[in-house]
């Protein structure tokens, strides 16, 4: 049995004008000790999600399942020990600490309340959690303020807290998209470790690939666009072989730390880029067939439903022509290569990336004479123009 | 002043805050048109330097030494009036978290007349001015129809960050300082700021000057980097320098290699410890208590100083430096 399941989910927040709900239709299942990464941009539902999870919010519809039972139809106790098992990160850690409190009574407040240890062995149980997240475990650290700890600090305490109820899952809302680079990688790791030691399951929430392919390894990966999953697989898979176009936009938006292979990339950008970067969802058809590079008319009319794509097994996608996305792969290998000293500057790239293009386009997989399109959004507009010629009237 | 020269800059600026020194002994030159990295952690002193350039250090800190020149002209001799001509013609900022500079009770449009009022003498009739900042908004990739009558609230993050950078272009600067545009923001607009400024440079020859901790935004936009470590310049060089050269500082290393990517290697490394506390400088090298590459005998005696090669490239190493160090005995010999 899964430990936590979303099933069939729809939430609209009662404020909003806008007819799209924030979560639509949306399934999801976290096994004991599992990673499930919810990858999207902002306004896609992710936190909203979150919510939902931890028993935030209520779905106007659907259920969500906690070892089996509706979290809505707990009683008194079973609530009580579903809130305590199911804890949360979330992104501010600016925000998420209250500044009046110090460490010692942020982190005794669920202690005692729970009752998680008797009272005369909080305070061990104080400097335990403080070594469990790497911070300086004394007297003088309890009694700090927020104010007084830097943000990767603040960020542990907030892990310090979450794991002080012994949690079984962890629902981690952009938990390092707020952290210098250096402090985001000790504090993902500090996460893994505590996964492995205390078998624990996260819902790990962000819109960094990067920092979901390191996060969820063995895990997997859901991608949501405004409320819908269009993709959802095995990490590994995900990432390298991408089979919804939104999934590919999102890994090829992501920042290259290698100056060489950036500006190699940087021609393949083009005008049009920018319309599938902040396009408003499709109000008929597919949802994202107005940002797509891929989309015909079939895109426009019918949604696609959630389905088993290849390589699989267990990696389905929403997406009426899967295969034309192309692999990351092909990057990957070009980034492997780009570090060498054979390119002079950055000036002298144009030959290559013409090989690169060509090598697409041998490699294309069946059906796709657009595939190469990604490599030069412009040919995406032709694609498009194409289609419309193409229907009647 | 338009010869290609240097457009901006920094000789030997230190800035205090009461006893410490966010900023110290830093020398850098901007050439016009270039785009200009500055790099670091939280607590480098990198914002503090970027707001040393338009004399907009937040009390009671205090450019205390050296000084900062604008085309030539050093800004702390600039009367009032010459400094508000500065900020408007010559050089503009557009602040970290800039999606919350924009005012929430009044629209966009309406700041954007405030600003055209305070300074008629850019835009002969206000209409023009506005029809430039139309312009500009078509260059963030925003339709001016949607923004102008638009009140903040009504706007993502990532669309008020780029109004913030239309409205920071609005009186035609020379050069454009940019305080972590990108942090806080999705990859997908992250992604949209970066086409941006490429155009801003490639199209309008600006020069740009961006401060940040991520090196992957480095990798993606800069012509130069300057690497700062608790207020002290710890390397300087082209970004080819930064991420190829042989001899390089650890620290710039490190923060390259602490990147999580979707593409090449998967292992990243994160930096132990944490910058030092300003008032608290360790003895020696200030990344030594830090560095993988730690030498004892030296590193944490002896504070390294910024040595270039032949190619102006300068690294504040005594590790990284000891060929160099090497060459330059023989060479005097």
């Amino acid at each position: 049995m899964s430990l936590l399941s979303v099933d069939n989910v729809t939430h609209r927040y009662p404020t909003t004008t806008s007819e799209i709900p924030v979560l639509n239709a949306v399934s999801l299942e976290v096994e004991p000790s599992s990673v499930v990464a919810v990858v999207g941009e902002s306004g896609c539902g992710k936190t909203t999600l979150g919510r939902l999870v931890v028993g935030l919010a209520k779905p106007m519809a659907g259920q969500v399942r906690y070892e089996g039972k509706d979290i809505w139809g707990l009683s008194k106790k079973e609530w009580q020990m579903y809130r305590r098992s199911v804890q949360v990160v979330h992104q501010d850690p600016y925000a998420s600490l209250n500044p009046g409190l110090t460490v010692e009574d942020t982190l005794k407040a669920g202690l005692l309340y729970h009752r998680v240890v008797r009272r005369r062995d909080v305070r061990d149980e104080l400097l335990r959690l403080l070594r469990l997240v790497d911070l300086e475990a004394g007297p003088a650290f309890l009694r700090r303020y927020p104010h007084q700890l830097s943000g990767g600090q603040r960020q542990r305490l907030v892990v310090a807290r979450a794991m002080s109820l012994r949690p079984r899952l962890v629902v981690a809302d952009e938990a390092v998209s707020m952290l210098d680079v250096s402090m985001r990688v000790s504090v993902l790791d500090l996460l893994l470790s505590l996964r492995s030691e205390h078998q624990l399951a996260y819902i790990f929430i962000s819109h960094d690939f990067g920092v979901v392919r390191y996060f969820s390894r063995g895990g997997r990966i859901v991608v949501m666009f405004f409320g819908v999953i269009v993709e959802e697989g095995p990490a590994e898979q995900v990432i390298s072989h991408p089979r919804h176009p939104y999934t590919f936009l999102l890994l090829d938006a992501i920042p290259v730390p290698d100056p060489r292979l950036a500006r190699r990339r940087r021609s393949e950008v083009t005008s049009k880029a920018e319309e599938r970067v902040t396009g408003e969802p499709s109000p008929a058809g597919c949802i994202f067939s107005n940002r797509c590079p891929f989309a015909e008319d079939r895109c426009r009319a019918e949604a696609p439903p959630l389905v088993e794509t290849m390589p699989g097994p267990d990696h389905r996608v929403a997406c009426w022509f899967p295969e034309r996305v192309p692999d990351l792969e092909k990057i990957v290998e070009e980034t492997v290569q780009a570090p060498t000293a054979e390119i002079p500057d950055g000036l002298a790239m144009r030959p290559q990336d013409e090989s690169a293009r060509e090598r697409t386009v041998d490699n294309a997989p069946s059906g796709g004479t657009f595939a190469p399109a990604w490599d030069g959004h412009a040919v995406a507009g032709h694609a498009r123009a194409a289609a419309s010629d193409a229907r009647p009237g | 002043m338009d010869d290609g020269g240097p457009v901006v800059e920094v000789d030997n600026v230190t800035i205090r805050f009461g006893p410490l020194k966010a900023v110290e002994e830093v020398s850098l030159s901007v050439q016009m048109g270039e785009v200009y990295a500055i790099v670091g952690e939280s607590g480098c002193g990198k914002s503090t330097l970027a707001y040393s350039l338009l004399n907009v250090v937040p009390p009671p800190g205090v450019v205390s030494a050296g000084e900062v020149r604008v085309r030539g002209r050093s800004i702390s001799a600039l009367s009032r009036k010459e400094l508000n001509e500065l900020r408007a013609v010559d050089v503009a900022i557009v602040f970290q978290a800039a999606m919350n500079a924009l005012n929430p009770v009044i629209t966009v449009g309406h700041q954007v007349e405030h600003i055209l009022q305070a300074h008629p003498d850019v835009f002969p009739t206000e209409k023009e001015g506005r029809e430039y900042f139309e312009r500009l908004l078509q260059l963030v990739r925003l339709s001016p129809e949607r923004i102008w009558g638009a009140f903040e609230s009504r706007l993502s993050g990532g669309m008020k960050q780029r109004v913030a950078i239309a409205v920071a272009l609005l009186l035609r600067p020379k050069v454009l300082v940019l305080d972590e545009p990108t942090t806080a923001l999705d990859v997908l607009n992250q992604r949209l700021v970066i086409d941006i400024l490429r155009d801003l440079h490639d199209t309008l020859g600006m020069t740009v000057i961006f401060v940040t901790h991520d090196l992957a935004l480095v990798a993606e936009l800069a012509e130069r980097v300057a690497v700062m470590y608790a207020g002290r310049l710890v390397e300087v060089g082209t970004v080819e320098e930064i991420f190829y050269a042989r001899r390089r500082h650890p620290y710039a290393v490190a923060l390259i290699e602490a990147i999580p990517s979707v593409m090449g290697a998967r292992h990243i490394k994160s930096i132990p410890g944490q910058v030092p506390s300003l008032l608290e400088l360790p003895p020696g090298c200030r990344f030594a208590p830090r560095c993988p590459l730690v030498r004892d005998d030296i590193c944490r005696r002896v504070e390294p100083s910024l040595l270039s090669d032949s190619g102006h490239h300068l690294v504040a190493c005594h590790v990284a430096n000891e060929d160099l160090q090497l060459e330059n005995a023989v060479a005097g010999r």
